[in-house]
C-alpha cells in the first residue's frame, strides 16, 4: 500500500468506515509507515471536531448537570476518602 | 483537562459549560431522541471524568478526545437500543431536515465562534451532495462502507470512491484553514 493509498484509508479508519478486510491491510501499512502513519492517524481526527463543530449547538436540560456534579462530587470525595468534606 | 485528571470537580463543571452545546448536538445528531441524549449526554461527561487520565494532549486536543468519546458512545447507544428502526422512521418523518441539516450554520452561544463553525459547515457543504450523504451515514450513523451501500443501493465501490474523495477535500480543506490562522 502506497502513502497515499494509506492516508486515504486513515481517514475512513478515524470514523470506524474500513471494512474487516481493508483494516488487515491497514494496519500493516500503519506497522510499515511507523510514526508518519501514527502522526497521519493523529491529524485525521480533526474531521470529528469539523463535524461536531458544523452543527448547530444543542441545549441540555438544567437538571443533567446537577445530576452530573452530584455524582462527581460523590465519587471524589469517596476517593479522597473525606465524606463530607 | 490537567485539572480534571487531578480530581478536580470544577473544572469538570467548566468543561461542562463550555462543551455541552456541541456534545449534545452531535450526540442528538446520532440518535434523534432529546431525553435520550440528555441521558446520555450525563453518561459522556462522566466517562470523560473517569477517563481523564487516558487523554494525552500528545495525540490531540480535549475536543477531539471528547468528540471520539461522543460519538463512540452514541453510535454504541443507537444500536445498543435497536434504535435503528425508529431513527428511520423519525428520519423519513423530517426530509427536509436530513440529510443536510448537520452543515448548517448557527449564531447561537457555544464554545466556537460563529466563523469557526461558518467555515465548518462550508467546508463541509462546498462537497458534492452524493459524497455528504455517504459521509453523513457513516459519521453520524456509524454505518460500514457495506451497510451504506446496502442502504442507498449504491455499489460498494462507489460508496469508497466518494467517502474517499469526500473526506479527503473535508481534511486538505481543514488543513489549508489551519495553514492560514
Amino acid at each position: 500500500m502506497s502513502f497515499e493509498e494509506f492516508q486515504n484509508s486513515a481517514r475512513l479508519y478515524v470514523i470506524g468506515a474500513l471494512e474487516p478486510d481493508e483494516l488487515q491491510d491497514f494496519e500493516g501499512a500503519r506497522k510499515q509507515y511507523g510514526a508518519a502513519a501514527e502522526d497521519f492517524i493523529n491529524q485525521c481526527y480533526s474531521l470529528h471536531e469539523a463535524f461536531a463543530l458544523s452543527l448547530k449547538p444543542a441545549k441540555a436540560s438544567a437538571a443533567i448537570k446537577e445530576r452530573l456534579m452530584s455524582m462527581v462530587r460523590e465519587r471524589s470525595e469517596r476517593q479522597s476518602g473525606s465524606p463530607g468534606a | 483537562m490537567i485539572a480534571i485528571q487531578a480530581g478536580d470537580p470544577d473544572a469538570l463543571s467548566q468543561l461542562y459549560d463550555r462543551y455541552n452545546g456541541i456534545v449534545k448536538a452531535l450526540i442528538l445528531r446520532i440518535i434523534h431522541n432529546d431525553a435520550e441524549a440528555d441521558d446520555l449526554l450525563q453518561e459522556v461527561f462522566l466517562e470523560i471524568w473517569n477517563q481523564a487520565k487516558n487523554f494525552s494532549a500528545q495525540k490531540g486536543k480535549p475536543l477531539g478526545w471528547m468528540i471520539t468519546l461522543t460519538r463512540r458512545r452514541a453510535i454504541d447507544a443507537l444500536r445498543k437500543r435497536q434504535a435503528y428502526a425508529r431513527a428511520e422512521e423519525r428520519l423519513r418523518a423530517e426530509p427536509e431536515r436530513q440529510p443536510l441539516a448537520w452543515v448548517q450554520n448557527s449564531t447561537a452561544e457555544d464554545i466556537s465562534s460563529g466563523d469557526t463553525r461558518a467555515l465548518m459547515a462550508k467546508v463541509i457543504s462546498s462537497l458534492p451532495e452524493a459524497q455528504q450523504q455517504v459521509i453523513d451515514l457513516a459519521f453520524f450513523r456509524g454505518m460500514s462502507q457495506r451497510e451504506i451501500a446496502a442502504h442507498t443501493n449504491i455499489p460498494l465501490g462507489t460508496v469508497k470512491t466518494r467517502l474517499e474523495l469526500g473526506l479527503k477535500k473535508i481534511y486538505d480543506s481543514l488543513k489549508e484553514l489551519k495553514d492560514e490562522f
